[in-house]
């Protein structure tokens, strides 16, 4: 990792550690002393501005910079759209627009758009935090050209029946204030990239989870003894400790090439890995925490709904074989080819 | 809070360029000696011809100094060399042992006279190991073992049995762990000593065990109180035991743990990538998956052991989850066969199926066993 991004890893640890807590999860309100102060310190050393243009006043970092960012950020349980921010903030450099100085949030499912005179109208799915931010960027079609448009927040919020981790919201919206608007660069894939940031958070709660479960295990004793002791305690513990390391190997890709999070084949990899792995950790450390695991007051839930929340987004894992499978069969090589390619 | 760092390796055109060297010459050399493609090969294919044009090509001994005969190439180099003999089938049982681990010990611990005695006869496919560690009484316990080595004025005398030693009638050497002091209940991972024994001097017997495949490779080797030379103890005296460890890594690293059985994998391909159902594809979607995460790890770790880093533990990830791997990709690959009967595949499609089920068992035991690596990795996260 270079000096630099050493330098702002350790910044954005600092404020996590001092602002982020189960608290601030469980009592998540735009009003909320708590939150206004993890915003105001997020937003003034301009963490959400890391992969913007130096001259568009950013840190100008790469997707693969900040890689160990998104991770910390999973690892903490941020209840925020901190990296929403980065991403919306880093597609609009791509289309040499200013980033904002405010938390923003993304979609790429919309439906029956229509622009009109600077106003967007239509109806925007599964809108994470979309109750902390004032502005939403968009990917969307129209007239089989993409688009990445930013807008005022307004219309209704409709709160989605979600797995209770981040609130998503559904949005119908009619005749909102278009900010900016720009024909997306081909090159760009933003649901690649929406799902490879995705796996890396998954990667970063699993990593979480293993470490509460090593804690809990540690200190809980029963039968005389710490339920570390026992070998199928272990056992359980070993097996999350596996699919915590095999998902972030799958990873790996991503950290050698930007193009890489718009990659088919690199974003299928890690998207399928991830997902069996977290359906794997997911039952095992609730296992292994008892029903101290399954109450709203410890915080190992709020890990594995958003788990569940992220494998579930995009199409799941089985959606994933399918598509990596396909990819494979219809390219004309042997699987060592297509493996080594 | 990162537990276990896989870091992120490129491979880069050298090694592309490698890659396909070893494919033109497999190709070439398969052809014109008629050497038929096995599953499992570096267990159950040896062929000493194979392993000594293998040494020609300068293709073994890879990472070793060139003083020894070694070519100072890469451990990255190595992994690429190995993962396409794998991928091929190719018939390296006769050196796999030495090239992949006794090597390796006699570079890091051995005395400058065996260094130049064994590592250019192993660099030319020509000096093959077995593997001196479990014994009848002591499989995945391997602190409690018996073999004993008594010092006296002028040798060491050895006695005892080890078992499971794959290969050891075709192989010239084994390093055998030995007790050299009395079991101290207290403290069992000390009195241990390695020994580079010569398996053709007197007293060494050989017996050959056939596994549930009808196949005798693996054996029984007894030391009937043989008389060691001084300087066939290898690294320190009481020692053994911290360098069995290193030993082990370097064992249950490797892409055998994962590429075992992927001949079978391409050939089923082969045969059905027209006839597969959408389960079968959406199978294999998870396999290419599953399997390219293993090589990244596997391959990550070749670096840390080129960057003298101790991977033990990321090791026994390898080892576990290839393990786990290639039992499922049996299973998988009846499921992918899209309902057509086992009797209507091709002949050599069948052969390489039944010996891969036949062989599976042995693959979480080998190298360790799964409740062993779970147990490292447990008591490296501080639960033991």
């Amino acid at each position: 990792m270079k000096d630099e991004a050493k330098i702002i890893l350790d910044i954005c640890n600092k404020i996590l550690l001092k602002n982020v807590d189960h608290h601030l999860r469980l009592n998540l309100e735009p009003i909320s002393t708590q939150f206004k102060t993890l915003k105001d310190e997020i937003i003034s050393s301009e963490l959400t501005k890391l992969l913007v243009k130096e001259d568009l006043g950013g840190a100008g970092m790469t997707l693969t910079d900040i890689i160990p960012i998104v991770q910390l950020s999973a690892q903490y349980g941020t209840p925020i759209p901190f990296i929403e921010t980065i991403i919306s903030n880093f597609l609009l450099s791509e289309l040499n627009v200013k980033p904002e100085n405010d938390f923003i949030t993304l979609t790429n499912k919309t439906e029956n758009i229509q622009i009109k005179k600077d106003k967007i109208s239509g109806n925007f799915k599964s809108i994470p935090y979309l109750n902390l931010v004032e502005k939403i960027l968009v990917e969307t079609e129209i007239k089989n050209q993409k688009y990445i448009i930013l807008f005022k927040k307004g219309g209704k919020l409709k709160l989605q029946k979600n797995f209770l981790s981040e609130p998503k919201f559904d949005l119908d919206a009619s005749e909102l204030e278009i900010i900016s608007m720009m024909e997306k660069p081909e090159q760009i894939d933003v649901q690649n990239l929406l799902i490879n940031v995705r796996s890396i958070q998954s990667f970063g709660a699993m990593e979480k989870i293993l470490k509460l479960c090593i804690e809990y295990c540690s200190q809980r004793k029963q039968f005389g003894r710490t339920l570390s002791k026992f070998q199928m305690i272990q056992n359980h513990i070993s097996e999350i400790a596996l699919e915590v390391a095999a998902s972030g190997a799958s990873l790996s890709t991503l950290k050698n090439n930007n193009k890489n999070f718009y990659n088919l084949k690199s974003t299928a990899i890690p998207k399928i890995r991830t997902g069996i792995a977290s359906g794997k950790v997911i039952a095992l450390s609730h296992q292994v925490h008892g029903a101290m695991g399954f109450t709203k007051e410890y915080e190992l839930s709020y890990f594995t709904k958003a788990l569940n929340s992220w494998r579930n987004e995009f199409g799941n894992e089985i959606y994933w074989q399918n598509i990596l499978g396909k990819l494979f069969l219809n390219q004309n090589k042997n699987l060592w080819e297509f493996l080594n390619h | 809070m990162t537990y276990f760092n896989f870091p992120h390796i490129e491979e880069d055109d050298n090694l592309k360029n490698l890659r396909n060297d070893v494919k033109s010459f497999l190709k070439t050399t398969f052809n014109s000696n008629n050497i038929k493609p096995q599953a499992d090969a570096w267990m159950y294919s040896a062929n000493p011809e194979f392993s000594k044009k293998l040494g020609e090509k300068g293709w073994l001994g890879m990472s070793f100094p060139k003083k020894y005969g070694g070519r100072e190439k890469t451990m990255l180099e190595r992994y690429v060399i190995t993962e396409e003999l794998l991928v091929a089938g190719a018939p390296v049982a006769a050196h796999w042992i030495a090239d992949r681990q006794s090597g390796s010990q006699i570079i890091r611990y051995g005395t400058e006279e065996q260094k130049k005695e064994i590592i250019p006869k192993i660099s030319s496919g020509e000096c093959f190991f077995a593997i001196g560690m479990s014994e009848p009484d002591s499989g995945s316990d391997l602190a409690s073992v018996k073999t004993f080595a008594k010092k006296t004025d002028d040798c060491w005398e050895l006695t005892g049995r080890k078992i499971w030693s794959t290969g050891a009638h075709l192989s010239h050497y084994m390093i055998v762990l030995a007790r050299t002091e009395k079991l101290d209940e207290k403290n069992r991972h000390s009195g241990l000593s390695q020994f580079l024994v010569n398996l053709k001097l007197p007293g060494v017997e050989i017996n050959p065990i056939e596994d549930m495949t009808h196949q005798k490779h693996f054996n029984e080797t007894v030391f009937n109180n043989i008389k060691l030379n001084k300087d066939a103890l290898l690294g320190e005296e009481g020692m053994g035991w911290q360098q069995v460890v290193g030993e082990l890594a370097l064992e249950r690293s490797g892409p055998e743990r994962f590429l075992s059985h992927y001949i079978l994998l391409d050939n089923f391909i082969c045969e059905f990538r027209y006839k597969m159902s959408e389960m079968g594809i959406t199978s294999l979607g998870k396999i290419i998956s599953e399997l390219q995460t293993l090589r990244m790890m596997s391959f990550s770790i070749a670096w840390m052991i080129q960057e003298k880093k101790s991977p033990d533990v990321q090791a026994a990830f390898v080892k576990e989850a290839g393990n786990v791997f290639e039992k499922k990709l049996i299973e998988t690959i009846r499921e992918m066969s899209n309902l057509i009967p086992f009797e209507k595949w091709s002949s050599s499609l069948k052969s390489l199926f039944q010996d891969a089920t036949l062989r599976i068992p042995a693959n979480s035991l080998r190298g360790g066993t799964s409740e062993i690596m779970r147990g490292i990795i447990s008591k490296q996260l501080g639960l033991r």
